[in-house]
């Protein structure tokens, strides 16, 4: 019995983090030598964790009952509360009806996005949020911009719409790029950098046609990274065939896609853009296209709707053009050398890290 | 001047600890937030109430991690988790054809913290099913000490014991049985 008893106690210490190093260093090697007790020990562990854990959730979930009481006790108004077998179906009729209207709403949306994009196939790759994906709509797969909201106008700002892209650093000193649509209609952009911060940042220019646009991080001593920005902007199209690849955001976390080039001109013949072979998401928006030897030749921004992997870039060039046709007042360093040539592609990823970032944009 | 997100870094670690005051300031602020929009969707006023309790301790769970950090708002979060929580019981209400596909939930926001806290319910209610099993005193002495969160002192009072060891000889007594049941119970679910 005293054995059960040791074993539950060194348990407790180990749960609790209370156990001294020189204990612990000692326990170590008796684990590796006596795999049957570390087993045993395992086990005790883990009930325990489990046991607190459990605990610690009742207490708060009997304290947020508690606080709920509290709450509408303060707010009482006296209703009935019991519900009627009749409302019950109403209620399930009614759950029926709204996700019948999200699905209208989606398809007002598709056809509204595809109006100015002048055919059904284009989608642009600006992500909302909250937006809920379903699947009896496939054929309509820009669903990316189901308005949830669009029948609830009263909630609280928290829930307003809000789209996230991707964006990269074009100087180290707070100029950057993302697609035009990503911002459109903003009423506050920030980006969200890979440490988890946020900064605000405001439009400097764009151009609508090709969709690209211009933005500075309003913090003055902001800067992306520590070094210049990796890569450098490419002058001349890529050839047919070229592997290129894309860092993004469709989540909160950095994602890597590659592909290659399909075709040198994009939808509908736009010779302003690529066609590319290369998955994409919602949320992707913006992303910059980087070729082998670090030359960024696009912009990720829109996809083919009934395809998986047909994704949509703008060209470099689109780019430089916009950057050409800024006011006198803003001096754009641009990177002149790229950084990126002769390393390998991991290596390519780590160091754009810090200039790759997601852009979150919230409207009323 | 704080940061806003420090602020609301500072409201979840009292949150994660169990803190009264700034649980309540979290409940109460997105409250209508949330249960507004479920009751637009189908919901009842109980319904709405239950999904954002069950949103709240989502983000409990969350916290309780040392490496957690917000990548969002609290609000974003418990809205974006509530809506997803929400759909998921309206997925078992009509488990009719043509509606939401069973993996059509993969790329909603925040899928994996509410996978793990359906897994760590299930979890749990193995371990309660095992408590209830265990007979007196045992039951309650690990309830009190493990739920009620009492010290070893109160629970040697409370239970008759002489002094607090007698009281922590029969809580190791308890553990040993308990651990019996619950790891029986989980090795004949693996079957």
């Amino acid at each position: 019995m005293a054995i059960e008893n040791n074993i539950w106690k060194l348990a407790e210490s180990l749960v609790s983090g209370e156990i001294p190093e020189t204990d612990r260093a000692e326990l170590e090697l008796k684990m590796q030598n006596d795999p049957a007790f570390a087993a045993e020990l395992l086990e005790c562990t883990n009930m325990l964790r489990s046991l607190e854990g459990s605990g610690r959730q009742k207490r708060f979930s009997a304290m947020l009952s508690d606080i709920h009481h509290e709450q509408s006790k303060a707010a009482s108004k006296k209703e009935s509360r019991s519900i009627p077998m009749r409302s019950h179906y109403l209620r399930i009729a009614s759950v029926a009806a709204g996700i019948a209207l999200v699905a209208s709403v989606a398809t007002f949306w598709t056809v509204k996005n595809t109006t100015t994009k002048n055919a059904t196939q284009y989608s642009v790759l600006r992500k909302e949020v909250e937006n809920i994906k379903r699947s009896q709509h496939e054929q309509k797969a820009l669903i990316n911009d189901i308005k949830i909201n669009a029948n609830s106008t009263n909630t609280a700002p928290e829930a307003d719409a809000k789209f996230s892209g991707t964006g990269f650093a074009i100087t180290n000193d707070g100029y950057f790029v993302t697609n035009y649509h990503v911002t459109e209609g903003a009423d506050s952009i920030y980006i969200l950098d890979n440490a988890g911060k946020y900064y605000k940042a405001y439009l400097v220019n764009y151009n609508a046609q090709t969709d690209i646009a211009l933005l500075k991080v309003e913090k003055k001593s902001f800067r992306f990274g520590k070094g210049e920005i990796p890569y450098s902007l490419a002058t001349k199209k890529a050839a047919l065939g070229a592997t290129v690849f894309t860092l993004g955001y469709p989540e909160d976390d950095i994602t890597y896609n590659e592909g290659y080039i399909s075709a040198r001109n994009g939808y509908n013949g736009d010779s302003m853009q690529y066609r590319l072979e290369l998955p994409a998401k919602s949320g992707q928006s913006g992303a910059p296209v980087i070729d082998n030897k670090g030359n960024l030749i696009a912009i990720v921004s829109g996809k083919e709707s009934q395809s998986k992997g047909t994704t949509y870039a703008v060209s470099s060039g689109a780019l430089i053009e916009l950057l050409q046709d800024v006011p006198k007042e803003v001096r754009l360093h641009l990177p002149k050398s790229n950084s990126l040539a002769k390393l390998n592609r991991e290596e390519q990823i780590e160091k754009m890290q810090a200039y790759t970032f997601s852009v979150k944009v919230y409207k009323k | 001047m704080q940061n806003p997100i420090d602020i609301e870094q500072q409201l979840l670690a009292e949150l994660a600890g169990g803190g009264r005051k700034a649980t309540e300031q979290v409940y109460k602020q997105y409250y209508k937030m949330v249960t507004v929009w479920i009751q637009q969707n189908g919901g009842s006023e109980e319904d709405a109430a239950d999904i954002y309790q069950e949103a709240v301790t989502v983000l409990f769970e969350k916290a309780q991690s040392e490496d957690f950090r917000l990548t969002c708002k609290i609000g974003t979060y418990l809205f974006a988790v509530g809506k997803h929580l929400w759909y998921k019981k309206v997925q078992q209400i009509q488990k009719g054809p043509g509606r939401l596909g069973d993996d059509e939930g993969a790329d909603w926001a925040y899928e994996d913290d509410i996978k793990s806290h359906q897994e760590r319910e299930s979890h749990y209610a193995q371990l309660d099913s095992s408590l209830d099993q265990l007979g007196e005193p045992c039951r309650s002495l690990l309830k009190a000490f493990y739920q009620q969160d009492k010290s070893m002192i109160e629970i040697a009072a409370e239970f008759g014991y002489t002094n607090p060891d007698n009281a922590k000889t029969q809580k190791y007594k308890c553990l040993m049985r308990l651990r019996k049941i619950f790891y029986g119970v989980q090795a004949n679910e693996n079957i």
